[in-house]
């Protein structure tokens, strides 16, 4: 996901427009001069300055060479693993659970670190339990039970 | 003096001192788990002081806060996970430590001017609580908006990257904080229908996905760095005791900064870290070295955030006002308790008042060895294999998120800002700067938007009053200062020595 | 601690081995059976989070089983009164829902609206009232009233909240009462009472109209004066303070009040339960002396009486908001 400054320049510039736009068209509160839209807009048009300034590469002399090679596109994708767990995490706690659901996430995100089973599996049962007693138990945060509710 | 005595008995009582230990080993446990902050410790211990007697529910809160917010330098400086916003202003310097190889003396900085700035900040509010109070109160909200935009330039002096870039992130962070319907004018914006987004993006998913989440995804990509050298750091506090002989400007200057910063309602202790992180910066001899692992930052930013977190129940205690998050969880459980604030909690009740001070200096004392004990502990996270440590993190940023509103949807924004802390930190955008916007935010417009609304749309107010017009000229000189720099050095650069022009 | 222990959440089929087996009715087991969740929309630490924990404490001991607070913040407010509409109704979901439910609707911020639940009692109600800068020239609020009227519109400044929240639509309100147009003062918004307070102070604003409780700390340092109340009599609490009808003349009143209800369509069983017990708790000395500590305004409805009151509630937060023009036609 190295992006070259035009790119990430013109992202901002096409963002702040979009805010100060957005911002402009906010309703005017009754008995206010000044509405909702002042700080949108204000954001928008320096989020565009920025953007065009990083686009033209200006100040880009302060920065420092990223250390380490871009590795491939297709490994790339491997770094998106983390937010999906996390979202697959909330459609499912729900159905199943929190602790099959946690056992889960934990299961899979060591395999992709490259654990073996040996230390996979104990991870992915004692992780959720400890969180649950942490959390469910001690700290009285409603975990989900689903299927399987924790035996305390 | 009879107070004093009276409050030294409550604090000695058993419930008092087990009430003390306990929140103490709980806030260092919580506060140092990546994901989970001070301000949650805080929060899931309100429903455990119903059952407390009034000063050991008091304790809890202030024992548990004080060391979770030292212990939420830990995940930052070993794994580069923040755990307050205040922390963020300087992970990457106390990562950079870790990475030399000296995570002990990075995390002793924490520990022992944590506690330095913890315990003269509650002196402080010992002798000055009544002045202090008088500066909190002559702050309305034109001095706000100056303090907000000095607050919101130190993003591009904490950062190491391009200026241009820091400014962007943080125009970000404030457009993340546009979102919602907690503005001044009470009008939903950029929500596209979706209730959850009505209140607003908090700061803590934000800082839990950007710098939690983005830091699990990048190890997704890089090979198992290679494990740190295996070596037995000597005593902690002795290298803490040269440090502080050779800073003490820093350190004096932690601490005062963080004093009137915190006691400023809504500033608080995250402020006061950034502010004293960059001033540090600012006026030190060896600017150049910061952010490679220096600990001069790191001392006045240290000694900052725990003074702030004291003086912050100033306002909380005399007029009921909250300096931050922790102060309005604590400020329930007062009222809760009968010991409402006000004045005359420091008449009629003295020698609860007392108590409390004992409290904050005890809390600060006991949190030197309990914070020894855990950083000798925690430091084998990172000989531990990263494959067990990266899927507990990521569980622990889930639930976390999940725990202070009990709404799923916190954790989808940890995810989101997960993918955007990645994107950004590929890319040179400084995340820390972000998450800065996004704290500052409500306060900037608050206070912009409000002021124009007082003075009928005329800026001359906001230069009029003295303290803001005092703040005005700081703001404008810092913001002109390097400007100035510049064209001074372009002009002159040539007949100095090259060695001088760069300082 | 002991609470803490109690709280453990067990599966149904444990749940039925741990009752108790003299418990008679074994096809269907009297309400409660299990612990009983209670949503709170608002955060811990905050005045309805007291309310609703004072409230759950009582229950559990009026009830013998566990009720457990739950924090579902979020979205204004809208996140957790949602959540708590759309619960099953089998009684093992109950909550307190504020005035907020009575104003979220009207901005069409959410479809939820007081009838998407059962209400089963009102347990408090925190009138506004007019709080002034110590060294204010207005020593009552006829001096104040004459000082607007006198004024030119948005010349006076005065705030409580955000804008649109309670107390601006106390002001609002309160200027319509008097006859003048709604934003004839002119609302500064703030994050909550407190900052509003402390910018009283700082010398920012010509008044406030935030609850007295949410004053109190100022008004004991000396800094502010509380010039009125808009209630129908004077609170127990501050007998100090007259009510704005015996000193203006003019005759409104609004409140922030807390109620706690049921989703609709909750069993009978459950009401017939609930309802006497809240108000036997709201009789104790543990909730008087809570009310009196933390300075809330007490009041009391049956769930009938409530029912009544979240109706007309409903209706002038409605027309006050339509008359600030803060309402979604």
């Amino acid at each position: 996901m190295h992006l070259s400054d035009r790119v990430t320049g013109a992202v901002l510039v096409a963002l702040g427009g979009l805010s100060a736009w957005g911002g402009s068209r906010l309703p005017a509160v009754p008995g206010q001069d000044v509405g909702p839209a002042v700080f949108p807009m204000l954001i928008g048009f320096g989020l565009v300055g920025c953007g065009l300034l990083i686009a033209f590469g200006i100040g880009h002399s302060f920065e420092e060479e990223e250390e380490g090679s871009a590795p491939g596109w297709l490994y790339g994708l491997r770094a998106l693993l983390p937010p999906v767990l996390l979202l697959l995490y909330v459609l499912l706690v729900d159905r199943l659970g929190f602790l099959l659901t946690a056992a889960g996430l934990v299961l899979v995100m060591a395999l992709a670190f490259g654990a073996r089973p040996r230390l996979a599996l104990p991870l992915a049962i004692l992780a959720p339990v400890g969180l649950h007693l942490i959390f469910g138990k001690l700290l009285r945060v409603p975990l989900p039970d689903g299927l399987l509710a924790a035996p305390w | 003096m009879e107070g004093l005595i009276q409050g030294a008995a409550l604090v000695a009582a058993p419930d008092v001192l087990l009430a003390i230990f306990a929140a103490a080993v709980y806030g260092l446990v919580i506060g140092s788990l990546p994901g989970l902050t001070a301000t949650m410790a805080t929060a899931l211990l309100v429903p455990v002081t119903f059952y407390l007697s009034p000063i050991a529910a008091v304790a809890t809160i202030i024992t548990a806060s004080a060391m979770a917010i030292f212990s939420g330098d830990i995940p930052g400086c070993l794994l580069r996970i923040p755990g307050t916003p205040a922390s963020a202003a300087y992970t990457d310097e106390s990562y950079a430590m870790t990475r030399k190889g000296q995570p002990e003396l990075a995390l002793g900085i924490g520990l022992w001017f944590s506690a330095i700035g913890g315990i003269v900040g509650t002196l402080a509010l010992m002798v000055l609580a009544p002045s202090l109070a008088e500066v909190a109160l002559s702050f309305s909200t034109f001095e706000y908006f100056w303090l907000a935009i000095l607050g919101l330039m130190c993003a591009t002096l904490v950062a190491r990257s391009s200026p241009v870039k820091a400014i962007a992130a943080m125009l970000l962070g404030l457009l993340v904080s546009c979102i919602g319907m907690e503005n001044p004018a009470g009008t939903p914006r950029f929500t596209f229908g979706s209730p959850d987004l009505l209140g607003g993006i908090e700061p803590i998913p934000a800082l839990v996905g950007v710098f939690a989440v983005a830091q699990v995804m990048r190890a997704m990509l890089l090979p198992d760095p290679p494990p740190l050298e295996r070596r037995r750091f000597g005593s902690i506090l002795s290298g803490q005791w040269a440090l502080t002989k050779r800073y003490p400007k820093p350190l004096v200057r932690g601490n005062l900064i963080g004093i009137i910063v915190g006691v400023l309602p809504g500033a608080g202790a995250d402020m006061a870290a950034w502010i004293s992180y960059a001033t540090s910066k600012r006026f030190s001899k060896e600017p150049e070295k910061f952010g490679t692992g220096h600990p001069e930052g790191l001392v006045e930013a240290g000694a900052a955030n725990n003074s702030a977190l004291a003086s912050s129940w100033v306002p909380a205690l005399l007029f009921g006002i909250p300096g931050d998050t922790i102060t309005a969880i604590a400020i329930g459980v007062l009222y809760m308790k009968g010991l409402n604030p006000g004045p005359t909690l420091f008449t009629e009740n003295a020698s609860s008042m007392y108590a409390l001070y004992l409290i904050f200096i005890l809390a600060n004392i006991v949190m030197i060895p309990l914070g020894i004990l855990l950083i000798r502990a925690s430091t084998r996270v990172l000989h531990a294999p990263r494959a067990a440590v990266m899927p507990v993190i990521l569980l622990l940023c889930a639930v976390g998120a999940y725990a202070v509103g009990n709404n799923l949807f916190a954790v989808v924004l940890v995810a989101a800002f997960g993918c955007l802390g990645f994107v950004m930190e590929r890319n040179g955008y400084p995340v820390a700067a972000l998450v800065l916007g996004i704290v500052m935010g409500t306060m900037v417009e608050q206070s912009f938007v409000t002021s124009l609304i007082k003075s009928d749309g005329d800026f001359l107010p906001f230069f009029e009053r003295p303290i803001s017009g005092l703040l005005a000229a700081l703001t404008l000189t810092a913001l002109l200062w390097p400007a100035g720099v510049w064209l001074w050095k372009r002009r002159h650069g040539r007949r100095l020595p090259a060695g001088r022009a760069a300082g | 601690m002991n609470a803490m222990s109690r709280r453990t959440l067990l599966g149904s089929g444990a749940a039925l081995i741990a009752t108790p087996l003299a418990a008679p009715a074994l096809a269907q087991p009297r309400w409660p059976a299990r612990p009983v969740q209670m949503i709170c929309p608002w955060a811990a630490g905050g005045g309805t989070d007291a309310v609703v924990r004072m409230v759950a404490t009582l229950l559990e001991r009026e009830l013998g089983q566990p009720f457990n607070v739950v924090n579902r913040t979020g979205g204004s407010g809208v996140v957790g009164h949602t959540a708590l509409a759309q619960s099953a109704p089998d009684g093992y979901t109950l909550g307190i829902i504020t005035s907020e439910i009575c104003m979220l609707h009207w901005q069409g911020l959410t479809e939820v609206t007081y009838r998407n639940y059962t209400p089963l009692g009102l347990m408090n109600n925190d009138p506004p009232g007019i709080q002034v800068n110590a060294s204010s020239p207005h020593q009552d609020v006829k001096s104040l009233a004459e000082a607007i009227k006198a004024s030119r519109p948005g010349q006076l400044k005065a705030s409580g909240t955000g804008q649109g929240g309670i107390w601006h639509l106390a002001l609002a309100g309160w200027l319509n009462a008097m006859g003048l147009k709604a934003d004839h003062v002119r609302w500064v918004p703030s994050n909550g009472a407190a900052p509003a307070m402390q910018d009283l102070a700082a010398g920012g604003l010509d008044f406030t109209t935030c609850s007295v409780p949410e004053a109190r700390a100022m008004l004991d340092a000396g800094r502010a004066r509380s010039l009125a109340v808009m209630a129908p009599e004077r609170l127990s609490v501050f007998p100090n303070i007259p009510t704005l009808k015996e000193s203006l003349g003019v005759d409104f009143t609004t409140g922030a009040w807390r109620v706690i209800v049921g989703p609709a369509n909750l069993p009978a069983e459950v009401v017939r339960v609930v309802e006497p017990a809240l108000g036997r708790i709201y009789q104790s000395k543990e909730y008087q002396d809570f009310l009196n500590s933390r300075g809330f305004g007490g009041m009391y409805a049956d769930a009938a009486g409530t029912a009544r009151h979240l109706e007309q509630a409903d209706k002038s937060l409605g027309d006050a908001m339509k008359a600030a023009g803060l309402a979604k036609s």
